[in-house]
């Protein structure tokens, strides 16, 4: 909402600058956008056009002699309607204009210019308010040399309101100068209306449907169809609104002054002495005055002549009522309808309004006949319109409500603050709240232009933000209780702290992915959650796996030359069973440590090592890998990754010929279930104490088939070893020459300790023996 | 002979074999060669019996004199070669200090986690727990029990993505609000924080996203204030942007809340006297907050009479483009590496 600021100080006379109240306002009642003048210009004075005559030496220029009061000056004009006997718009030189354009004496080819005739343009005045293409022809013959903005009621303030939706009565001058009046402890000075009903002629209105809660209607003739006055297009284009004509300007005049949308028929079209209101049977059809076909719901609120629909009530007129150059009478609408309805029907059919946005934030009831009153007074004045009889009407407004009780304690509870009740007495006052105080109780009566007042909530609201709530103390919550992490908080924490550590990035992506790569790298193959009108297909549908996203940075990062990429993410996924949290691992380019000309590139090994230790550090027992298929993953660096029996995850090599149509090098994925983690995670760790006798180390050269797995051969080793085996490591692994094509040798470390005594090498090599006579059995291994 | 004389000829000898000698195994030699058995000095003691009782104390200390020197001697020239041996070793392994050690180095938790975990520590500090929930919403949680009914004009400020009618994305971490006064049962005080991920049909540009990041706070108990409110974000705002901000609260609407305020802070670039950053007017708004609307906590199993309460909630985006300077949400959800490494750990 855009506030003229001349026409609020009519109705609330207030001393403060224009800055002073943007900012009382942002503090107590809403917050403001701007607050600049109309019409950012000085210099600017009315010119009388005495003579003009085509420029010698240029066809598309005038020069013109133009009467500035004081003096007539000699000016070049450029604009192809400047003519003789026009009042016009003079800069004069020294002027200044929106924008910083500095107005000097000058001279054109070989014309001596003092000055500039002006356009609306030229004053800042946007082309969509006044669709003027050359200079500004003033219609009244001002006074030469008067102030021109003064004149023309252009020396104006804009305060442009920020509104949020509750505070309906702020869209009118009435309720901004009602809200302006408490802040400032000033008295308002609305115009009283009345008008005097004379002749016989009356229009029967009737309804037939509880949509339309009033509808007054009065017919007003001998109109006569002219611009509206300058102070009102003034007005109206301050307040963002295009000046048409006077019947067209005044109902949007009053509907800015009083909050109340107008309607006017062309009566004589309308051709009928009966409104009847009814709901819009499903399918019918109805033309609005845009000429377009609407096809209706059932419900939208149409207005009729008692035979045909003439208005989508609230929404919009029709296109055979309109009012034209041609109308002499009209029937003048002031209605309340149903919010909900307008809201619906205007959304619908893409047709919002300065009214429908009034009714859908509804309207004060108490002003409908003020409404309709002002305009009819305002129709007399500037459209000589004729009165020819009372107005008819129908009025269902429901009876005002009950009072709201509320005690001061209540009030200094609820906002923390120790006001008295002398200081809530004077602010319902400020606010012109009716209202009756018992000691410390108070039954505050609910008023319709504040139809947003209805619980003693929206009361104590007015109390601290009239106050101010920088009168409030700072304290804190007097409520104690045991702040923390759940231990779910802390096992991401954890998880976020391993893995930076380890010189891995957390990267967050959207949960939102294309539909065709949701399956990518996921072992859900159900079918995705899908949003029901996506905004765009590149978000459509929620996400299995992490690494929908983390594939996509990979992309995006190696397109900008940026191949090293190490990064991971902890987030929700979406399935038909809930929603369940994954840690997703990417791994690509090279990882650290290098050093000067050596770097190594990642590969499923050092994913390997990142996820053991992860697992290391939350005290989880090591993992076992089993290979695994999935189309996006290489068919043999694939493996599920299980702990303790149960699987927990995966890791893989991103399938080649995926990578490569992605211009992408080699990729490795992982994915973990953080609740699968949370429930395996110790609650603490143990201590073990500390081996007291010396350990005995152990070198095992193997050779055996090459495919058979080194996690085979180590669980063996580890299942004869028993609990004396203490660790076991793989040292070396070759292939090659001295074996042959379908041998491997393995090169392990054992470590063997007994926590009683020290352990003799006799024992040890029979449990090496032991050892090496089971795998040779089992697996035909041998030792090298 | 004079044993003097032959002394100070031997110490000299020996000095001069000492110069000479550059190698450490020569030191032995010379050892033997001056202190062994077959040495001079020793030979030197065979006199001894040639000479009366009371000569032969004094000849015995001279000899024993004469011993501890040359020990001494040698001992000094071995410190000097071994010292000499050190510096030559240590020079020999001479490295070039400016070349770079190997590239280890710590990730980076993602900004917006950082920033939840900083304001999660701070609110744990102040008693309050951290509550999560589901990012898919009924429409009753999300919008109906916080006071916005189908047709409330207020459902088109959060324009959300539906799965079906009745399921949406959250619009905000609100209906974990309203999930955990059900759990309390309407008779414990509650004090958490709800951080987490939420959704608007926003087109994506460099000051909108379809998903971001929110972290609302709630009290609810018999004496919650406004003014506590107001306390509790001055420590956030404080916590944020540094220990001289202030606040100011100015009305506001959300359906949640009565009254309403959005919050904003002291501009951290001007300090309040008005610059580009802050639109020349001191402020910047941070959060919305207000006191709990008593419809929520009926719908919540919360006596209005009883409990009375505040919540708040801010957008960890805009926080953290405020906070560093980040001139485009996008930047967020790219996770280009150059961003991600900007923030240390
Ligand atoms: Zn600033």
């Amino acid at each position: 909402m855009n506030i003229s600021l001349k026409w609020l100080k009519e109705l609330i006379p207030y001393t403060v600058t224009p800055e002073k109240l943007g900012s009382l306002f942002t503090i107590h009642s809403q917050e403001v956008d701007s607050v600049e003048k109309l019409v950012d210009a000085e210099g600017l004075v009315i010119g009388y056009v005495q003579t003009c005559q085509p420029h010698p030496h240029a066809n598309s220029l005038s020069v013109c002699k133009v009467d500035v009061g004081d003096a007539v000056l000699n000016i070049v004009c450029g604009a192809p309607n400047v003519a003789a006997d026009q009042t016009v718009i003079v800069a004069l030189p020294g002027a200044r204009l929106p924008g910083g354009l500095k107005i000097e004496k000058t001279v054109i080819r070989d014309e001596a210019s003092a000055g500039m005739i002006c356009s609306l343009s030229e004053l800042g005045i946007d082309y969509k308010y006044h669709h003027e293409d050359g200079i500004h022809v003033v219609r009244d013959a001002l006074k030469p040399g008067t102030d021109a903005l003064a004149a023309l009621h252009l020396d104006d303030h804009v305060l442009s309101l920020d509104l949020t939706p509750n505070r309906a009565d702020l869209l009118s001058m009435h309720g901004v100068a009602y809200d302006v009046a408490a802040m400032l402890d000033r008295p308002l000075e609305l115009p009283n209306v009345s008008v005097e009903a004379t002749g016989d002629q009356a229009v029967t209105i009737k309804t037939e449907t509880p949509r339309c809660h009033s509808y007054y209607g009065r017919v007003l003739k001998s109109i006569v169809i002219k611009p509206s006055p300058q102070f009102m297009q003034a007005r109206l284009i301050a307040a963002g609104i295009r000046p048409i004509n006077n019947v067209v300007d005044i109902t949007n005049y009053v509907m800015l002054e009083t909050g109340q949308p107008l309607h006017a028929f062309d009566y004589d079209a309308l051709n009928s002495d009966t409104i009847v209101v009814r709901e819009a049977q499903a399918g019918e059809t109805f033309v609005t005055l845009d000429d377009k076909t609407r096809t209706l719901h059932a419900g939208d609120i149409l207005i009729t002549n008692g035979r045909e629909p003439v208005a989508l009530g609230g929404v919009m007129g029709g296109a055979d009522t309109e009012v034209t150059s041609e109308t002499t009478s009209l029937l003048l609408e002031a209605a309340v309808f149903d919010a909900i309805t307008v809201g619906k029907t205007s959304r619908r059919l893409d047709l919002r309004s300065e009214s429908s946005l009034r009714f859908e934030r509804k309207v004060d009831p108490e002003k409908t006949v003020y409404a309709l009153d002002r305009a009819t007074a305002l129709f007399m004045e500037y459209a000589e319109a004729e009165l020819v009889g009372d107005k008819g009407y129908f009025d269902h407004t429901a009876s005002t409500d009950a009072p709201i009780t509320l005690s001061l304690e209540k009030i200094n509870s609820v906002l923390g603050g120790n006001y008295s009740a002398e200081h809530v007495d004077s602010i319902l006052n400020r606010l012109h709240l009716p209202f009756s105080r018992n000691h410390h109780t108070y039954d505050i009566q609910p008023v319709s232009r504040r139809q947003d007042l209805i619980t003693y909530q929206d009361i104590i609201e007015e109390i601290g933000r009239i106050s101010g709530y920088d009168q409030l103390p700072n304290t804190l919550p007097n409520t104690v209780a045991q702040g923390g992490l759940s231990l779910k908080q802390n096992l991401r924490r954890r998880i976020r702290q391993a893995l930076t550590g380890l010189g891995l990035d957390e990267a967050v992506t959207y949960s939102l992915q294309q539909e065709a790569h949701i399956e990518r790298f996921s072992f859900n193959h159900e079918t995705p959650i899908k949003v029901a009108d996506p905004m765009t297909d590149l978000h459509a549908a929620l996400i299995h796996t992490p690494l929908t996203g983390l594939y996509d940075v990979a992309k995006h990062n190696a397109a900008r030359r940026q191949y090293d990429v190490n990064i991971f993410e902890l987030g929700t996924c979406y399935t038909q069973a809930g929603e369940v949290e994954r840690l997703g691992l990417l791994m690509t380019g090279s990882y650290h440590p290098y050093r000067w000309q050596r770097t190594p590139q990642t590969d499923f090994y050092t994913l390997k090592g990142v996820i053991e230790a992860l697992l290391d550090g939350l005290g989880l027992p090591a993992p076992t890998y089993q290979p695994i298929e999935h189309n996006d993953l290489h068919p043999h660096q694939a493996a599920s990754l299980l702990l303790e029996g149960e699987q927990i995850g995966f890791l893989g090599k991103v399938h080649p010929k995926m990578t490569s149509e992605d211009h992408l090098s080699d990729v490795y994925v992982a994915e973990i279930d953080v609740e699968t983690l949370l429930k395996m995670s110790p609650e603490h760790a143990t201590y073990k104490p500390l081996q007291k006798y010396p350990s005995v180390e152990r070198d095992l050269a193997l050779v055996c088939e090459r495919s058979l797995p080194a996690e085979t051969v180590l669980e063996a080793i580890k299942a004869q070893g028993g609990s004396q085996l203490v660790h076991l490591d793989v040292f070396d692994v070759y292939m090659g020459e001295h074996l042959s094509d379908d041998q491997k040798s393995l090169g392990l470390r054992l470590l063997f300790e007994n926590p009683e005594k020290t352990l003799e090498s006799k024992t040890v090599d029979t449990l090496i023996e032991k050892i090496v006579e089971h795998l040779h059995k089992t697996y035909g291994i041998t030792r090298r | 002979m004079d044993l003097k004389n032959t002394l100070a000829e031997l110490e000299s000898k020996l000095t001069e074999a000492l110069k000479q000698t550059e190698k450490l195994e020569k030191l032995q030699d010379i050892k033997a060669e001056y202190l062994g058995k077959k040495a001079e000095l020793s030979l030197l003691m065979r006199h001894m019996k040639d000479l009366s009782a009371e000569e032969r104390p004094v000849f015995g200390q001279t000899i024993n004199a004469a011993k501890a020197r040359f020990t001494e001697l040698i001992e000094l020239r071995r410190e000097a070669l071994e010292a000499q041996q050190l510096e030559a070793r240590l020079h020999a392994e001479k490295i070039d200090v400016t070349l770079p050690g190997p590239n280890f180095r710590l990730g980076r938790p993602h900004v917006l986690n950082r920033i939840i975990m900083e304001i999660e520590d701070l609110f744990i500090g102040m008693g309050y727990t951290i509550k999560e929930g589901p990012e898919i919403e009924s429409d009753e949680y999300n919008f109906e029990k916080l006071n916005l009914p189908k047709d409330h004009p207020a459902r088109d400020m959060q324009d959300s993505f539906f799965i079906t009618e009745d399921r949406l994305l959250r619009t905000h971490t609100s209906p974990v609000q309203v999930r955990t006064m059900l759990e309390q049962g309407g008779s414990q005080p509650v004090k958490i924080i709800c951080p987490g991920k939420v959704y608007r049909r926003d087109e994506d540009d460099a000051t909108h996203s379809h998903q971001f990041m929110q972290i609302e706070g709630l009290v609810v108990d018999t004496d919650t204030t406004m003014a506590d409110l107001k306390g509790t974000l001055l420590t956030v705002a404080r916590a944020m942007f540094g220990e001289h901000r202030n606040i100011r609260l100015r009305p506001s609407y959300f359906p949640f809340t009565e009254p309403s305020v959005e919050v904003d802070v002291t501009c951290f670039k001007c300090n309040g006297n008005g610059c580009g950053m802050c639109k020349h007017t001191g402020y910047i708004e941070i959060l919305g907050a207000g006191m709990v609307n008593d419809f929520v906590l009926s719908a919540s199993g919360y006596d209005p009479s009883i409990y009375q309460g505040f919540a708040f909630g801010m957008g960890v985006e805009r926080i953290a483009m405020l906070k560093y300077g980040i001139d485009d949400i996008r930047h967020f959800y790219t996770n280009d590496i150059r961003f991600l490494k900007q923030f240390s750990t």
